[in-house]
C-alpha cells in the first residue's frame, strides 16, 4: 500500500548572512567581547583581552555580558557594537 | 459547502509502512521511535477537531521567529500517534511554550539538557482518557504519552531541536521523549494547578513547565504533615546543593497516600507551598560539602530559597493509589524560565474586553 506523506520540518529556508569582512588588522581597533559570564568564560576571555592588546595592538576591549545566559543579547549592547571593529562571543560554558 | 485551505507541507510517497518509516527516519524526523504516518486525511482530522485552518499562525518562537503554524503541529502530533481529540492539548501546550517569559529557545537547546513538562488539568482529561494515577509519571495512558511526544517531535521539526543540532544537551533524560501528566482531580480536595494558577475552575488548561527529571522520594514512616513535607524539602535543597542552586518554579507530584495525610491534616496546595518556601533553602558554604567549594567565594553565608516564594511551587496531585512515594521535579535552570498555564480553547494573545463607553448625556 502506498502512502502520501506529508513534510513535518517548518520547510522555511533560513536566509543566509554573508559573514562580515575581515579586519585587515587588529592595531588600533576597537574589539568587543560579550560574553554569557559562564564560569568557563572568564579565563578564556581574560587571557583573550591580554593577547590583542598587548600581541596584536587593539587599542580598546570593550567587555559587556548578556543578562540571562540563555537569551539573546539585549538591545542596548545591540546598539554599541555598532561602534565596535569586531566582536567575539558565543564561547564558553 | 466549505471550501478546505489547502495544506502548504510538501509530499514524499512510500512504497509501504516499513519505506515510510526509513524516509522519516533517514531524514531525521523522528525521535529513534516508529511514526504514524502523517497523511492528508489524518492531518486534515486532527485541524478540522480543533476547527483550525492548515496555515493558522499558532505563534512565533521569539529568538529565531520561526512561525509555528496549526498544520505542521498537526502534521507532528499525527506522527507522534495523537488522535484528533488530542490535538487541541497540543495547540494549548505550544501557546503556552511561545510565551516569552519561558525561554523556549533557551531551554531546548542548553547543555542543562531539560524537557517541556505538560500537566493536564480540566474537563479534557476525561474527553480523552488522560489518566493522573497508576505510573502517572511514565507510560500511564495513551493521551498523555502522545501528547507529550508530539512536543518533542514539533521541536525536533519545526525548532530543529536535535541533538548535537540546536539541542546541545549534555545528558538529556527520558523526559525528552515524552513527559505529560494529568492532576488526578478526582482523587483530591485541593483546586486543580490551573485554578491556582489564575484559569477559572471548569475550564482545561495545560500548564508547561521546563523540567529536569523526577527525582522520587519515600516516606513511608510518618503521617504528620511536616514529616511528609521535610522529605520533600530535603530532595529540593538536594538539589540545589547538586545541581543548581538558584530558585525558581518546583513542581512535586503528591500520590495519594500522602496527600491523604496532607488532605485529612488540613493542608492545602497553598500550606504546602508556604511550608517548601520556608525550608527548602540553603546556604551557599554548603557547597563545600559537595565539591563545589571552589564558587563559594566570600558568600558563605547567602541564603538560597528554591522557590523565590511560594507561588514558584506546583503542587501536582498524581500516582498511584498505593505508595508512600512523592516527587521533586526541578526547574531547568533557576528562574531563567517560567512555567507557564494557559486555558486550552482560548486566545492568548486576544486584548482584554474593552470598558463600556459611558453613555454622553
Amino acid at each position: 500500500m502506498t502512502f502520501d506523506v506529508l513534510d513535518p520540518t517548518n520547510e522555511k529556508q533560513v536566509e543566509a548572512t554573508g559573514l562580515a569582512p575581515r579586519l585587515a588588522t587588529f592595531k588600533g581597533k576597537t574589539i568587543g567581547i560579550v560574553t554569557n559570564e559562564k564560569e568557563g568564560t572568564k579565563g578564556y576571555f581574560r587571557h583573550l583581552d591580554r593577547l590583542m592588546r598587548e600581541e596584536l595592538g587593539v587599542k580598546d576591549v570593550v567587555w559587556r555580558a548578556k543578562a540571562n545566559y540563555s537569551a539573546p543579547v539585549g538591545a542596548a549592547i545591540v546598539e554599541e557594537m555598532a561602534r565596535w571593529d569586531a566582536i567575539v562571543t558565543g564561547i564558553g560554558d | 459547502m466549505t471550501v478546505q485551505r489547502p495544506l502548504a507541507s510538501r509530499r514524499h510517497r512510500a512504497d509501504d509502512i516499513g519505506a515510510v518509516q526509513e524516509l522519516y527516519h533517514s531524514k531525521g524526523w523522528t525521535d529513534g521511535l516508529p511514526i504514524v504516518p502523517p497523511t492528508e486525511a489524518a492531518v486534515r482530522a486532527c485541524l478540522d477537531w480543533a476547527v483550525m485552518d492548515p496555515d493558522q499562525l499558532v505563534g512565533i518562537e521569539p529568538v529565531r521567529e520561526l512561525a509555528i503554524t496549526a498544520e505542521k503541529l498537526a502534521i507532528n502530533a499525527v506522527m507522534a500517534g495523537c488522535l484528533p481529540m488530542h490535538f487541541p492539548v497540543v495547540v494549548a501546550a505550544w501557546q503556552a511554550m511561545l510565551k516569552d517569559e519561558f525561554l523556549l529557545h533557551g531551554i531546548s537547546s542548553s547543555t542543562g539538557g531539560c524537557a517541556v513538562l505538560v500537566v493536564l488539568n480540566g474537563p479534557i482529561r476525561l474527553e480523552i482518557g488522560a489518566s493522573g494515577t497508576f505510573n502517572a509519571l511514565g507510560n500511564s495512558d495513551r493521551a498523555t504519552s502522545v501528547i507529550g511526544r508530539s512536543i518533542r517531535l514539533a521541536l525536533i521539526n519545526l525548532m530543529d531541536v536535535r541533538p548535537g543540532s540546536i539541542d546541545r544537551s549534555t545528558l538529556g533524560h527520558p523526559g525528552k521523549f515524552s513527559y505529560c501528566v494529568a492532576e488526578d482531580e478526582e482523587d483530591m480536595t485541593w483546586e486543580p494547578l490551573s485554578v491556582v494558577r489564575g484559569v477559572p475552575e471548569g475550564l482545561s488548561a495545560v500548564t508547561v513547565f521546563a523540567a529536569m527529571a523526577p527525582r522520587q522520594v519515600m516516606n513511608e514512616w510518618s503521617t504528620d504533615p511536616k514529616d511528609i513535607l521535610e522529605t520533600f524539602a530535603a530532595e529540593m535543597r538536594a538539589n540545589q546543593l547538586h545541581y543548581s542552586i538558584y530558585g525558581g518554579n518546583y513542581t512535586i507530584v503528591i500520590p495519594k497516600q500522602l496527600r491523604d495525610h496532607l488532605q485529612a491534616a488540613g493542608w492545602t496546595k497553598r500550606t504546602i507551598a508556604e511550608f517548601l518556601h520556608e525550608r527548602a533553602r540553603v546556604r551557599r558554604g554548603e557547597w563545600a560539602n559537595v565539591g563545589k567549594g571552589a564558587v563559594v567565594r566570600d558568600r558563605a553565608d547567602k541564603v538560597f530559597p528554591a522557590l523565590g516564594s511560594p507561588d514558584d511551587l506546583l503542587v501536582v496531585a498524581a500516582g498511584g493509589p498505593a505508595g508512600g512515594f512523592g516527587a521533586v521535579i526541578a526547574p531547568w535552570m533557576g528562574s531563567k524560565t517560567r512555567a507557564v498555564t494557559v486555558a486550552i480553547g482560548a486566545c492568548v494573545d486576544c486584548e482584554p474586553p474593552k470598558p463600556a463607553t459611558p453613555a454622553i448625556n
